[in-house]
């Protein structure tokens, strides 16, 4: 990684990179402490990651019992398959004009294109995930006394789970990709924005500097998503 | 006392054009120790499986403490051989969890797993989570779930096959044991001659093709009973007995097989 760097630094220092198409790294971390001191990245970074976590946890509170019902019920999966095969090809960026002509460039916009680009795959990771359940517990639960409402909530939830947050880890992915290309089309802020307007300046170095917080900021998120499912995984260990 | 706890009536069960168990009749008294004894594919399971009501007859009723059955419920407790603990739950949670699906309270609920836990030998694990337990301690904790339950009648499918032989011997004790101080009505499967010998009151021998009970023995070894019963004449005699009819039975389904 530092090598990387340090061929990239020599190379634009040498003269062989043009700045305008690529950036020093020296120049990259300037602008971010720049931006950093006043504020504004900071800014940025919250904006997108606000609209992905509204976006996402909308997206897998509507998914999760849902998947558990259309999971465990023939009836209820047969109704509700001819819709979701046709919103699991959409990508999030089909949403983007209707959403604008609906809420026109506001925060609601943003989170409906992470939750329209979230909620097909969410669903059908978490529809996936209830099948396997092993049917012996489901049984045992059953023969326990439990109702159908109680073997869902006791039995298929808690045994889906682990295959379900590592669902949702794919999915919040997912969720930052809808973000970063509602907001290059129409944002006032964020990091999507960031890159955006960082090209229109001809700001290469915002630009490079906007990618590289994204991906910073994903890692952060993976790592804290994993933190919390340690937590609530603590009986597989 | 000697009222009955299982009636089964005519009870024929059909997968496909396979005919699982055809015409049986019995009648399982209250406090009894009936163990069903047969080779592989004779339709031990598929009995346990209509009395618990995971399955439905095909023709004829099966009535447990005067009650038809018509769906699953929890008067018919089940212990399974895999012992499908639920491994998100503790052993405390998991032996409280019929209680809990009734709407009893947690503070309730813990006070009575946690006299099961302690009965079959297992105070200090109650926090611990299945994935932690040897199997022979996963048994066990799956039969004090369903003694908590307090059903009418404890189901037992091969619950010992998966366990090692000295770990088996132990809980044959302990299930005599909590058998005798709970005088719980169970129905065991099993395909070892010794373990029916040991644990039951009365031996029923099932066939295959279609699967049917040829034999019905008495095993009137003294109560109460422990290993050692395996080592007296009676029980040498009772298993003689016993041996010949399975022989023929297996010979036979054998037969049934290769043909």
């Amino acid at each position: 990684m530092l090598a990387f760097l340090a061929i990239w630094e020599a190379a634009c220092a040498a003269g062989l990179v043009d700045p305008i198409f690529l950036p020093p790294p020296s120049a990259v971390l300037q602008k971010g402490m720049a931006m950093g001191g006043d504020g504004s990245l900071l800014g940025h970074v919250l904006a997108s990651a606000r609209r992905v976590m509204m976006g996402f946890l909308a997206a897998t509170a509507v998914a999760i019992p849902l998947g558990i019902v259309l999971g465990t019920s023939r009836y209820a999966r047969a109704a509700f398959d001819p819709l979701l095969s046709f919103l699991r090809p959409l990508p999030s960026m089909s949403w983007i004009p209707l959403s604008l002509l609906w809420f026109g460039i506001t925060e609601t916009q943003k989170y409906s294109i992470v939750f329209m680009g979230t909620f097909a795959p969410a669903l059908v990771y978490v529809i996936e995930a209830t099948r396997n359940v092993d049917p012996l517990l489901i049984r045992a639960a059953q023969n326990l006394g439990a109702s159908r409402w109680q073997v869902m909530r006791e039995v298929i939830l808690p045994g889906s789970l682990p295959q379900i947050l590592s669902g949702m880890k794919v999915i919040l992915g997912l969720a930052w990709t809808c973000v970063i290309s509602a907001e290059l089309v129409a944002a006032r802020e964020g990091l999507g924005f960031l890159i955006m307007n960082g090209k229109e300046f001809f700001q290469t170095e915002v630009v490079v500097l906007g990618m590289v917080l994204i991906s910073i900021t994903v890692l952060v998120t993976d790592f804290v998503f994993r933190l919390i499912e340690n937590r609530i995984l603590r009986w597989q260990q | 006392m000697n009222a009955s706890m299982i009636s089964i009536q005519g009870v024929s069960k059909q997968f496909g054009t396979f005919q699982a168990l055809q015409h049986v009749d019995l009648e399982v008294a209250q406090g009894a120790f009936v163990v069903l004894l047969g080779a592989s594919g004779c339709g031990k399971s598929t009995l346990l499986n209509l009395i618990t009501g995971f399955d439905r007859p095909t023709a004829g009723r099966i009535i447990v403490n005067s009650r038809e059955v018509t769906g699953v419920d929890p008067h018919c407790g089940m212990v399974f051989q895999q012992y499908a603990l639920f491994p998100w739950m503790t052993v405390l949670e998991n032996v409280g969890f019929g209680l809990k699906v009734k709407g009893m309270s947690r503070g309730q609920r813990n006070e009575i797993a946690q006299r099961f836990i302690e009965m079959v030998g297992l105070k200090g694990f109650e926090d611990k989570f299945p994935n932690a337990l040897s199997g022979g301690m996963k048994q066990r904790v799956s039969i004090a779930r369903v003694l908590a339950n307090d059903p009418d009648v404890i189901l037992l499918d091969e619950p010992f096959a998966a366990l090692d032989a000295m770990t088996r011997q132990v809980l044959q004790d302990e299930l005599l044991r909590i058998y005798e101080q709970s005088r719980k009505t169970i129905v065991f499967i099993t395909h070892s001659i010794d373990e029916a010998l040991l644990l039951s009151t009365r031996m029923l021998i099932m066939s295959a093709r279609p699967g049917r009970i040829v034999t019905d023995i008495r095993n009137d070894l003294p109560m109460p009973r422990n290993a050692e019963v395996q080592l007296s004449a009676r029980y040498n005699e009772l298993k003689s007995q016993i041996w010949e009819t399975v022989q023929s039975e297996v010979m036979r389904s054998l037969e049934a097989t290769s043909r």
